[in-house]
């Protein structure tokens, strides 16, 4: 087996009396697409919130190609090549969407001032390409003006933008139309052409078949079923996912 | 565009002002030169608060001790000054770094505790009041620098003081910050949305202390402008500030959750409320109806900001 991009091991989380993850073990390959399936509350957003930085592990360790790592905030994983795609957005509903994209990775100028043309054509561009967003007519717009699929869209817009190595997507389509979706799920599969990994958390496992090369089900802070997808059939996952 | 209320109120007062001062000029004296320079003169001692204050509150922060610091740290350049010989020079930035070092205090007791800033600046204001009795005494203290430091920071060119076009100058380099610097950026994504910065990479409490040690900073500031346009310190001068600079910020358009708000508002809130209290006093109206007008424009301003804001995002 190849290394893989990124590895973690026998990590646990609590919060106060909740055993979010527990032991567990967990990778990304390269040029790969992997599932992560499992009911509300078996620590599938913890577990990306951990990858991203934001949250810490009580035990574990992380390995990224095959090197031990500390990730002890959103800046080191952002060097590793993880891009998030939040749940709940992270976008802040009284700024602009170009200044959502852009927010902490500012572009300046020679003197440190910010770009402001620049960054307004390149939001323009990305929200124009990648998945096709109706109704945002200017990156000027107030995020706290749009729609909950066009906030999505912004949240894309901006983790595929500064795309890595790793793309993790928690629940990226909850409020994105049919259209949008499948959108979003081609993108995902053209990332990995161009060697871009992705981590999908999803309740629709018809749109996690479409497009994963392997499957890992949680429950209750655990792994409990793993298999790729040539050997699996969508009735065997969702066995897993209800019944477990 | 941000402001752009305020900008048209502050307008149309001053069109007022300004046509009731050609119609009557001997009963309403707001064009004499006396009046002008009256009026630039005391726009400073709020403005530069509230450039702090609006600072932090941006960044989702409240400092209430501001006007405590004003007069604490003025009277310690005061006494450095004049007990100690020490030059304005010297004893101006002291005061302002020690301001600037009370907002940070304040900023990590707020975090590291995680309290309401509205709290813990509450009980920094009554204890700096209180050092001032302590250090100092209730006695008022003489502000006698250089001629060139005096000139400089008490002066004026023409009709226009010093401290005004200081005032300016701070304005616009705090509009740069905000709108055109990262640091800016990070003030409206701490105040806007803390978890959403920290999800993105933005660390919170480096912002938000940073914005605190400004407000400290700028308190001192006004207070050292202060001591220089009049060449003394009253250890009560500062009281009342805080809320007023607070009432500026508001009529300037800044949201009290923090994340929204311009410098220009904040520049043009403060200047409303010295222009409504100036033409209280043309109209020899008793000193309380400044509280009355400036309570109900408070309120007005920000039911009218409500219902634009509600505009845009329709």
């Amino acid at each position: 087996m190849t290394t893989p991009l990124y590895e973690i091991r026998g990590v646990s989380k609590r919060y106060g009396s909740i055993q979010a993850l527990s032991e567990l073990d967990f990778h990304i390959g390269q040029r790969e697409i992997v599932g992560l399936l499992g009911d509300n509350g078996a620590g599938k957003s913890t577990l990306i919130k951990l990858m991203s930085g934001i949250v810490q592990p009580d035990t574990g360790e992380v390995y990224a190609d095959g090197c031990l790592v500390a990730v002890r905030s959103r800046r080191d994983s952002e060097r590793l090549g993880i891009e998030t795609i939040y749940q709940d957005t992270a976008l802040v509903d009284s700024m602009s969407i170009v200044r959502n994209i852009f927010m902490g990775r500012e572009l300046v100028g020679r003197w440190g001032f910010l770009s402001h043309q620049k960054m307004r054509d390149i939001a323009t561009n990305v929200l124009r390409t990648t998945i096709h967003i109706s109704g945002i007519d200017s990156p000027d717009k107030e995020v706290g003006a749009l729609s909950g699929g066009q906030k999505q869209a912004v949240a894309i817009a901006r983790a595929v933008y500064f795309k890595g190595r790793i793309l993790l997507l928690d629940e990226p389509t909850s409020a994105l139309s049919v259209r949008e979706t499948e959108n979003l799920l081609a993108y995902i599969r053209r990332l990995k052409e161009e060697n871009v990994s992705s981590v999908l958390v999803t309740h629709n496992l018809y749109h996690a078949y479409l497009v994963c090369d392997r499957f890992v089900v949680m429950n209750h802070g655990r792994k409990v079923f793993e298999t790729t997808k040539d050997q699996t059939t969508i009735e065997e996952l969702t066995k897993h996912v209800v019944l477990t | 565009m941000p402001g752009g209320n305020i900008l048209i109120a502050f307008i149309a007062i001053e069109v007022c002002c300004v046509v009731g001062a050609l119609l009557f000029p001997t009963a309403f004296r707001y064009l004499s030169s006396a009046n002008i320079s009256v009026t630039l003169q005391a726009i400073p001692t709020i403005g530069f608060i509230s450039l702090g204050v609006g600072l932090l509150m941006i960044a989702g922060e409240f400092d209430l001790s501001v006007g405590s610091v004003y007069t604490f740290t003025s009277i310690i350049a005061a006494t450095l000054l004049g007990a100690l010989s020490v030059s304005a020079w010297i004893a101006a930035p002291l005061g302002i770094a020690i301001g600037a070092l009370i907002g940070l205090t304040n900023g990590l007791i707020t975090l590291r505790f995680s309290m309401p800033s509205f709290i813990v600046t509450l009980g920094a204001m009554l204890f700096w009041r209180g050092m001032i009795l302590l250090v100092h005494g209730a006695t008022s203290i003489g502000f006698a620098p250089d001629d060139a430091f005096q000139f400089l920071f008490g002066g004026a060119i023409g009709v226009v003081p010093m401290s005004f076009i200081w005032l300016l100058v701070f304005s616009i380099g705090f509009h740069l910050v905000l709108q055109h610097r990262r640091l800016g950026s990070h003030i409206f994504a701490v105040g806007g949305n803390r978890a959403a910065a920290i999800a993105i990479g933005i660390r919170p409490g480096r912002v938000k202390l940073t914005a605190f040690a400004i407000a400290g900073a700028m308190a001192s500031l006004s207070g050292i402008f202060s001591a220089t346009r009049v060449n003394s310190i009253t250890p009560s001068g500062g009281t009342g500030l805080e809320l007023q600079a607070i009432a500026a910020c508001v009529i300037g358009g800044l949201a009290l959750t923090g994340g929204r708000g311009s410098m220009l508002g904040i520049f043009l809130g403060a200047a409303l409320i010295y222009t409504i209290q100036d033409v209280l006093l043309l109209l020899r109206a008793p000193g309380f109806y400044l509280d009355i007008f400036v309570g109900a424009l408070i309120v007005i301003a920000v039911i009218l900001n409500q219902a634009v804001q509600g505009r845009a995002r329709a």
